[in-house]
């Protein structure tokens, strides 16, 4: 096993067998994930890139093979240690942006340090300061209803970022954004990565998210079909 | 987690209420109609109870009695005691004591030209009586005792059963300590009706002295001392005080003692309203858990984002059930802030129950109830009510808790 590896898969299967016929959407992937990486997760849809990107998140646990995430195997923690695990070490950055609307953007990325248990005035300071970062202070006392999808989507990775988290999911962030604000937000992430050593796993089949990429894995049918780096 | 936690979640609860305004206002408004009946209901319902003992032991029992050792379990006409009037002043010296009236009792026969009734005779001291119970102002025709003379006064129903008016003559029958049996001719000076038909159908009262004679009884006996106290509450108090001090031949009881059965309906209609807050309650959580359920349904895909970013099940679960409870607060404080004028009115001009005078009378209850608010009623509202919207949201939460944060997020 790797020492230095964020999170690594070993041989990960997953199958739904919800509908009738069962679904096969990993079959055998293994990948590390090391500090510093900004690696993209491509392949057309129903190639298992949001159920591999929801394993190395600790959403779901695989069928088969194992996860581990700094050094420890998810398939032991329970629920409720998979939701701690998520808290204090993953950051997630949504489709959908999915902020909770009754809550301003400073609010927002505030929950986050709530549910951490950050007394409020911390909590309030490090949202502001977050928020100051990504240039986008101004929009801290708007409701997501009151913001553009590129500025809920900015805000939700305020929220992802806020708490220093090991690693940063974003699954498919540009799918609702047009190519100009898609672009700007992946300067943000950029920046990030670059200044704060921010680690992100990309899922997404949007040609301006791969060309980013600095590591590229490709998916096919549930495998990985090729890796790139650049 | 931290108070400081709680309160973060609570505010964004308080939020997630007014999402869909319409919504939580139905909900609102049927928690603030149960809370509103739930008070004034309660209120009235031990108002009416109160005043039920109240007017019973007004009527005649007083707070606290003094007989013979052993009249209470037998109240035998030769169970008299003597030197009345020095017990009665050295009763009447006891700070919580308000007035004290001497009796003489017996069961005895009225009987007119046209009919004849079995009584209770009471031998009274019109001027301490009218202190004690409040006979005196019941009269609806003729006039109170004076303690002169062959007088009197019985129950417009009784009267109605000897076919006698004013001014009428009826003789009373009854057995002497002696084996003999006394009667007397008395003229009828006045009929009273007071809240219990009963008791209009079955006292009597006609000068103690008149009584005693009738009696053969010495001039200082008496078969009870009727106390009346400044608040009821004290006479479980100055039964013990007064025991220490009297001779044993002397029994001490207070209103308890006496009408037990009284106290225990009084208790018990107290009781028969947590039955009320039942069927408001129930009524109430099926309403709560309708709205909650909806309101968890529609979100399911934003709790699937809160599991996600790593909400813990605990805290998903506090987060709903403190939208409901907050509701819950909301109804009960509105639901107060609206009944308090209206027990305010009530407390002081009372409900009129005039047209159901004639079944409250049976009861012995006035027709004009007052509510009573007590540390009960608004423990009862502000503890059952609130309770009552958390049980409403304990499965909505459950739903929302066992939410998969994949399957959530693939709905949006």
């Amino acid at each position: 096993m790797n020492p230095n590896a964020i999170v690594q898969a070993e041989q990960v299967t997953k199958i739904y067998d919800e509908g009738a016929v069962p679904v096969q959407a990993l079959r055998g992937v293994s990948l590390t994930i090391e500090p510093g990486e900004f690696t993209v997760i491509a392949g057309p849809s129903g190639s298992g890139k949001t159920t591999l990107l929801n394993l190395l998140g600790a959403l779901d646990v695989p069928t088969e093979g194992r996860v581990f995430f700094e050094g420890q195997d998810l398939s032991t923690l329970s629920r409720r240690e998979r939701a701690r695990l998520r808290l204090y070490k993953i950051g997630f950055v949504f489709q959908a942006y999915n902020l909770i609307p009754v809550l301003t953007a400073l609010e927002n990325v505030e929950f986050v340090l709530l549910l951490q248990g950050v007394p409020e005035r911390e909590r309030r300071r490090r949202a502001l300061e977050v928020l100051e970062q990504l240039g986008i202070g101004e929009l801290a006392h708007k409701r997501p209803h009151e913001m553009s999808g590129g500025q809920q989507q900015r805000v939700a990775v305020a929220r992802a970022v806020v708490s220093r988290p090991r690693l940063v999911l974003a699954d498919e962030p540009t799918a609702n954004l047009d190519s100009a604000t898609g672009a700007r937000l992946l300067d943000l992430m950029e920046q990030l990565n670059r200044e704060q050593g921010v680690t992100f796993v990309f899922s997404s089949h949007d040609p301006q998210v791969i060309e980013r990429g600095r590591r590229l894995l490709w998916l096919h049918d549930g495998q990985i079909e090729r890796e790139e780096r650049r | 987690m931290s108070f400081r936690g709680v309160t973060g979640l609570a505010r964004v609860a308080w939020r997630n209420l007014w999402r869909n305004r319409r919504r939580t206002l139905i909900v609102l408004s049927s928690v603030v109609v149960g809370v509103f009946v739930l008070v004034l209901f309660d209120t009235l319902n031990l108002g009416m109870v109160e005043q039920m003992l109240d007017n019973q032991l007004r009527l005649h029992i007083g707070h606290v009695q003094i007989h013979r050792q052993g009249y209470h379990a037998n109240p035998a006409v030769e169970r008299f005691f003597r030197k009345a009037e020095a017990l009665r002043q050295q009763v009447a010296a006891e700070p919580e004591v308000r007035a004290v009236a001497p009796r003489v009792l017996v069961h005895g026969l009225l009987s007119s030209a046209y009919n004849n009734g079995g009584v209770q005779l009471v031998g009274v001291a019109p001027e301490a009586e009218s202190l004690v119970t409040f006979i005196a102002d019941q009269i609806v025709a003729g006039r109170y005792l004076t303690g002169e003379g062959s007088e009197i006064l019985i129950g417009e129903r009784l009267a109605r059963k000897l076919e006698v008016r004013l001014g009428d003559r009826v003789v009373a029958m009854a057995a002497r300590p002696d084996g003999q049996i006394g009667s007397e001719v008395f003229r009828v000076v006045g009929l009273f009706r007071t809240v219990s038909a009963d008791f209009d159908r079955t006292m009597a009262f006609i000068p103690i002295d008149r009584a005693r004679a009738m009696l053969g009884l010495p001039p200082d006996a008496a078969h009870e001392l009727a106390v009346l106290l400044d608040d009821a509450r004290q006479a479980d108090a100055l039964k013990a005080r007064l025991q220490a001090a009297l001779p044993d031949t002397l029994e001490v009881l207070t209103y308890r003692d006496v009408v037990p059965l009284l106290v225990m309906q009084r208790d018990l209609y107290a009781e028969m309203m947590y039955l009320i807050y039942l069927i408001i309650g129930v009524a109430l959580i099926f309403g709560i858990i309708n709205a909650m359920l909806m309101a968890v349904l529609e979100r399911l895909p934003e709790f699937g984002v809160l599991r996600a970013i790593g909400m813990s099940e605990g805290r998903l679960f506090l987060l709903v059930s403190l939208e409901s409870l907050l509701l819950g607060l909301l109804g009960t404080a509105i639901g107060w802030a609206l009944s308090l004028p209206v027990y305010a009115y009530l407390a002081r001009h009372g409900l009129d129950l005039a047209v159901f005078s004639e079944a409250l009378a049976a009861f012995g209850v006035g027709s004009v109830i007052y509510p009573r608010l007590t540390l009960r009623v608004v423990w009862n509202a502000w503890l059952i009510i609130p309770l009552v919207a958390w049980l409403g949201a304990l499965y909505p939460a459950w739903r929302a808790i066992h939410v998969e944060p994949v399957e959530a997020m693939r709905a949006v």
